[in-house]
């Protein structure tokens, strides 16, 4: 009896200490030490599932997937979940430490106001080249053009990203509507396709690591690691502007926890928790707060240091609805063209 | 003279072919590097940083405690469904074996997206529960599959003549029918734990939060993670068991009955 009861106590206690809070994002993206302080600070068990895209994501939560309580997309898919009505909208007064997030990131973004996400991190489509094999490398688009690079660089194998590359080096907005402009970025990567060697999202770092291509184009947050091992490789960011990507927190309406969801979010906006967390995985967290508090060291990483004037001409991909059937079309051209 | 040697030629033809990928994996899970384009050193870090890694161990833990649990099912299942077949010839049989045998043939990734729909619409959380259910589901064939051919090569009257020495109906079961198709049933088994172990496209779709598999867990980090030597380093693990297990599985398979 004594027995059965002590098991029952350990049985209920045990289940106290393991509230769960359900983490849905991408691969290293979240300091396991920060995880471990919080899951002490709030007494629970912080289980993090990830995913390799926002559409296998969204497939997987529009489709039922119920019980993820705070999900980290890219902000064209926080607005794409908004209006499908599947996001929670946020309890400003649970998230004080909000007021850390930097002005200049949040005009770039669809919520402004923080209504039901917060950004994360963010990084931007830039180029990267081998010091000892490119002399004069200078920060523009038009570097994929250079003859002298024929067969010796990649851009990404990336509708958006790569439209949008181009759409910025004709001085335009990587989220435009208009059919002719989009049309026109569509020559200019026919243009770079015929200089580069390939599309490619995945080998591009191992290739500017090993000498392979000297001037790929990437995601900044890659490259910060290979630019931190290796110091032949070099950044550039085009002085056009860049692809700018915001990935935001998110609680889906289907979440368990979302009181616990609410303190996880909190907890990441705190000043000395972004700053060790962002040191830990190579992102920018967009807290101005916590930028004061990094190590000098890590904000000398190449791929960390953008420029001020960059930063402003950049943009963040939007959901451009129905729109997007141009992009499709532009970007099959691009990619049937020999 | 000419035809060995042609033979030997196209086995080691065959085998470079399906083993060269693995073992270039095998050895870039002990390269410095982290890109894996050059040899830089020999190291065991990427073991020692998979051994701290706890998200993948529990994805690993996920799916060793799914494989056994489908794997059960799987087993008991299959077999009972392989002695109805085998035992009883009417055209309900028959129906019994084309519905068994249908998911060998449909592609896992419309066995997913049709599980995924089916557990949503009702109503049951995706988890741990779908992922057996779905794993269950597409090894039971081979299962069957499998325990149907053991069962070509056993001797009925074997049992009859148990019956007729005044065994018990639980009696024969336990000392002839089991002890005789034991090994099929184990090897049936590891190879039903092996599916599910390597299973990606239907846990895909039907795994819900805290339950994503090992394969899951490994796509997913292929992507975008930044340790992908760790990957290069669980991969030659998983090989390395798969192949024992397939090995066992084969051994016993083998195992001649008198």
């Amino acid at each position: 009896m004594i027995r059965s009861l002590a098991l029952a106590l350990t049985v209920v206690t045990c289940c106290q200490a393991q509230e769960k809070l359900h983490l849905y994002t991408w691969a290293d993206y979240v300091s396991p030490e920060v995880v471990a302080k919080f899951e002490s600070a709030h007494l629970c068990k912080v289980v993090v599932d990830i995913f390799d895209s926002n559409e296998s994501m969204y497939a997987k939560v529009r489709a039922g997937a119920a019980g993820y309580d705070v999900i980290v997309p890219s902000s064209y898919m926080v607005s794409l979940m908004e209006q499908q009505g599947i996001l929670l909208p946020l309890d400003a007064a649970k998230l004080p430490n909000r007021v850390n997030i930097s002005a200049s990131v949040l005009e770039k973004v669809d919520d402004k106001t923080m209504r039901h996400s917060v950004p994360y991190a963010t990084s931007y489509g830039v180029l990267a080249y081998r010091k000892d094999r490119l002399k004069d490398a200078q920060a523009t688009w038009a570097m994929l053009e250079r003859p002298d690079l024929k067969r010796k660089a990649c851009v990404l194998n990336d509708m958006r990203e790569t439209l949008g590359a181009a759409l910025k080096f004709l001085g335009h907005s990587i989220n435009t509507r208009d059919e002719k402009q989009i049309a026109a970025a569509g020559d200019v990567v026919i243009r770079w396709k015929k200089n580069i060697a390939k599309f490619d999202n995945e080998q591009y770092k191992s290739a500017i690591d090993s000498g392979e291509f000297v001037l790929v184009h990437g995601y900044s947050g890659d490259l910060f690691q290979v630019v931190s091992e290796n110091d032949q490789v070099g950044i550039l960011f085009p002085k056009e502007g860049a692809v700018m990507a915001c990935d935001e927190m998110v609680i889906p309406k289907s979440a368990r926890q979302p009181a616990l969801a609410h303190a996880w979010i909190n907890f990441l906006l705190d000043p000395a928790i972004a700053a060790e967390n962002m040191e830990w995985m190579g992102y920018l967290c967009p807290n101005t707060e916590a930028l004061k508090k990094v190590s000098p060291e890590f904000l000398q990483n190449p791929a960390l240091k953008v420029p001020d004037e960059v930063q402003a001409r950049s943009e963040v991909i939007q959901d451009i609805g129905e729109d997007l059937a141009k992009y499709t079309k532009v970007w099959d051209a691009v990619k049937g063209t020999r | 003279m000419k035809l060995p040697r042609l033979s030997t030629l196209c086995l080691a033809g065959v085998l470079v072919f399906l083993y060269a990928p693995l073992l270039v994996l095998m050895g870039n899970s002990f390269n410095l590097s982290k890109y894996g384009g050059r040899w830089e050193g020999f190291t065991w870090q990427w073991y020692e940083r998979l051994w701290k890694d706890e998200a993948t161990l529990t994805a690993l833990m996920n799916t060793v405690m799914i494989g056994a649990c489908a794997t059960l099912g799987a087993t008991v299942l299959g077999t009972l469904a392989a002695w109805c077949l085998h035992r009883y010839r009417s055209p309900l049989q028959r129906v019994h074996l084309v519905l068994t045998e249908l998911p060998l043939a449909v592609p896992d990734i419309w066995i997913g997206v049709a599980m995924q729909l089916f557990f949503v619409s009702i109503g049951w959380e995706l988890g741990y529960g779908s992922v057996i259910a779905a794993h269950i589901t597409f090894c039971l064939c081979y299962v069957t599959t499998l325990m149907l051919g053991r069962l070509q090569s056993f001797d009925f009257q074997l049992v009859d003549a148990a019956r007729d020495l005044g065994a018990s109906g639980p009696q024969v079961l336990w000392r002839v029918i089991l002890p005789v198709l034991g090994p099929g049933i184990v090897a049936a088994g590891l190879l039903a734990f092996i599916l599910s172990l390597d299973d990606f496209v239907i846990t895909f779709f039907v795994s819900g939060p805290g339950a994503s598999t090992l394969p899951a867990r490994v796509y997913a980090m292929a992507k975008t993670s930044r340790s992908l030597p760790v990957i290069n380093a669980l991969s030659t693990l998983l090989i390395l068991g798969t192949f024992l297990l397939a090995l066992a599985g084969h051994r016993l398979l083998n195992r001649r009955t008198s």
